[in-house]
């Protein structure tokens, strides 16, 4: 596999693990475009044990401009985020 | 281990040092020496989480947290513009890029002072209200609003104003002394009295956009949780220190005061007084550490202990000074005194940072969520 290939797999498993994470949390079913916000899934509570638990579980630091609210409106994009900051 | 322990004594006898039997003037002054507050800055003591490597103390929250009780049962005044200044530097941690840490965090453990503009006059506990405006445009930014209650204002160098962007939220490092800032102090304030509360006006205020943290643009609920989550814990744990105070004083006038023959603490109605402020500091202090190691640990669940710890120990604080009062009666019925003072400040500290009720609305809709 090339490396872009293994980025986007891990993406994929992040993104997976992040739908099992909110299900959890959320006790509904959230699809990985689903957009947290817009459907009030999200609370500002939400939003900070979001931001703690993507540091916890996948060792990065969200601070200064990647706290947009982009990186944070669904599993997919908050994979994104973190695939980015780990590489 | 042992260390640790000295470096605390020294720090403890440092802030004895500059605090003294001072409180009870300053709250009838309403006001600090800002002599006081650079000292303790300068220290880094008055935001000792910051790293080391930007020339802070790299407490932890614990330990920041113990640090808090003990200004806080010494002046609620001075432990509130402390709060003001931790929540400034967590919130540039947490929100800056790395030039702007670099820029900001050495001046608030340097002796700069600085506070946080959340409230509006049509946005207090809900702050998805915020109407403060923050223009991005070229290589400056704009900011337009009025701020109220701003603990802290009427002594910062630096007041960082939270609102809104074009897409999103963001905060912005206002100058005290840039043109269009307009601070007035808040008069007498209800407790606190020292604290510094005032209004901010910003019109037409320009800055570089390297004021505007991190680029802005960040969900306006994160970013105020974010900020708030430092000032909860902060609160928690000066009252705690509140609770401290108010104990040492029952307890010292229940055993050298006399009545109808006997030392107060030989009644047994005072007594129970004493029980209850024993297990409010004792409750308060746990909650609050168990929200500082959850916060050190970095679980996810700190977000909801701290809000806990800052609801119960404030509200303790609130019944335990007013018990305090009770107890000392006349010797602690004037302005200035020690239990006094508690009972005003505790009843600020149901109100800031989350009032009571928004605290329980936080707290019911977690325990509807597990």
């Amino acid at each position: 596999m090339s490396d872009t290939e293994t980025a986007s797999a891990d993406e994929a498993e992040i993104s997976a693990s992040l739908t099992r994470y909110l299900h959890d949390k959320l006790k509904v079913e959230v699809a990985p475009d689903d957009d947290l916000f817009a459907t009030g899934l999200a609370n500002s509570m939400f939003a900070m044990e979001l931001v703690v638990h993507l540091e916890q579980t996948f060792g990065v630091m969200i601070e200064g401009q990647d706290l947009k609210l982009d990186n944070f409106r669904s599993a997919r994009s908050m994979a994104g985020l973190v695939t980015r900051l780990r590489s | 281990m042992s260390t640790g322990v000295t470096e605390e004594t020294g720090e403890r006898a440092l802030i004895a040092g500059l605090v003294g039997d001072r409180p009870g003037v300053w709250d009838l002054a309403g006001e600090i020496p800002t002599a006081v507050l650079r000292e303790l800055g300068r220290q880094g003591l008055l935001c000792a989480q910051v790293p080391e490597r930007y020339t802070g103390r790299g407490y932890t929250s614990e330990r920041n947290g113990e640090l808090t009780a003990y200004v806080g049962s010494l002046c609620s005044s001075l432990r509130s513009v402390m709060t003001s200044q931790g929540m400034a530097a967590w919130t540039v941690q947490r929100l800056a890029d790395a030039g702007q840490r670099q820029a900001y965090l050495p001046l608030l453990t340097g002796g700069k002072l600085a506070a946080v503009a959340f409230s509006e006059t049509e946005a207090g506990s809900d702050l998805s209200a915020i109407g403060t405006r923050i223009t991005e445009g070229g290589d400056e930014v704009v900011v337009d609003g009025a701020k109220v209650w701003v603990t802290g204002a009427s002594y910062a160098d630096l007041v960082l104003v939270v609102g809104r962007c074009t897409d999103g939220a963001g905060v912005v490092v206002v100058p005290a002394d840039a043109p269009g800032v307009r601070i007035e102090k808040v008069a007498d304030p209800l407790g606190c009295r020292a604290a510094g509360h005032a209004s901010v006006r910003l019109d037409s205020v320009r800055l570089p956009s390297s004021a505007l943290l991190g680029g802005g643009g960040q969900p306006l609920p994160l970013l105020v949780t974010t900020a708030l989550a430092y000032g909860r814990m902060s609160v928690a744990w000066g009252c705690v220190g509140i609770l401290r105070a108010c104990l040492d004083a029952v307890t010292e006038h229940a055993r050298t005061r006399y009545q109808s023959g006997r030392p107060l603490a030989e009644h047994q109605l005072v007594v129970r007084h004493l029980a209850e402020l024993l297990v409010a500091e004792q409750s308060a202090t746990r909650v609050s550490e168990h929200a500082s190691r959850c916060w050190d640990g970095g679980a996810p669940d700190q977000v909801t202990a701290t809000v806990l710890a800052k609801y119960l120990s404030s509200v303790h604080a609130v019944r335990g000074a007013a018990s305090a009062v009770q107890v000392l009666a006349s010797a602690g019925a004037t302005d200035g005194h020690v239990v006094a003072r508690a009972y005003r400040d505790a009843k600020l500290m149901e109100i800031i940072e989350g009032s009571s009720e928004i605290c329980q609305l936080i707290l019911g809709q977690h325990a509807l969520s597990r």
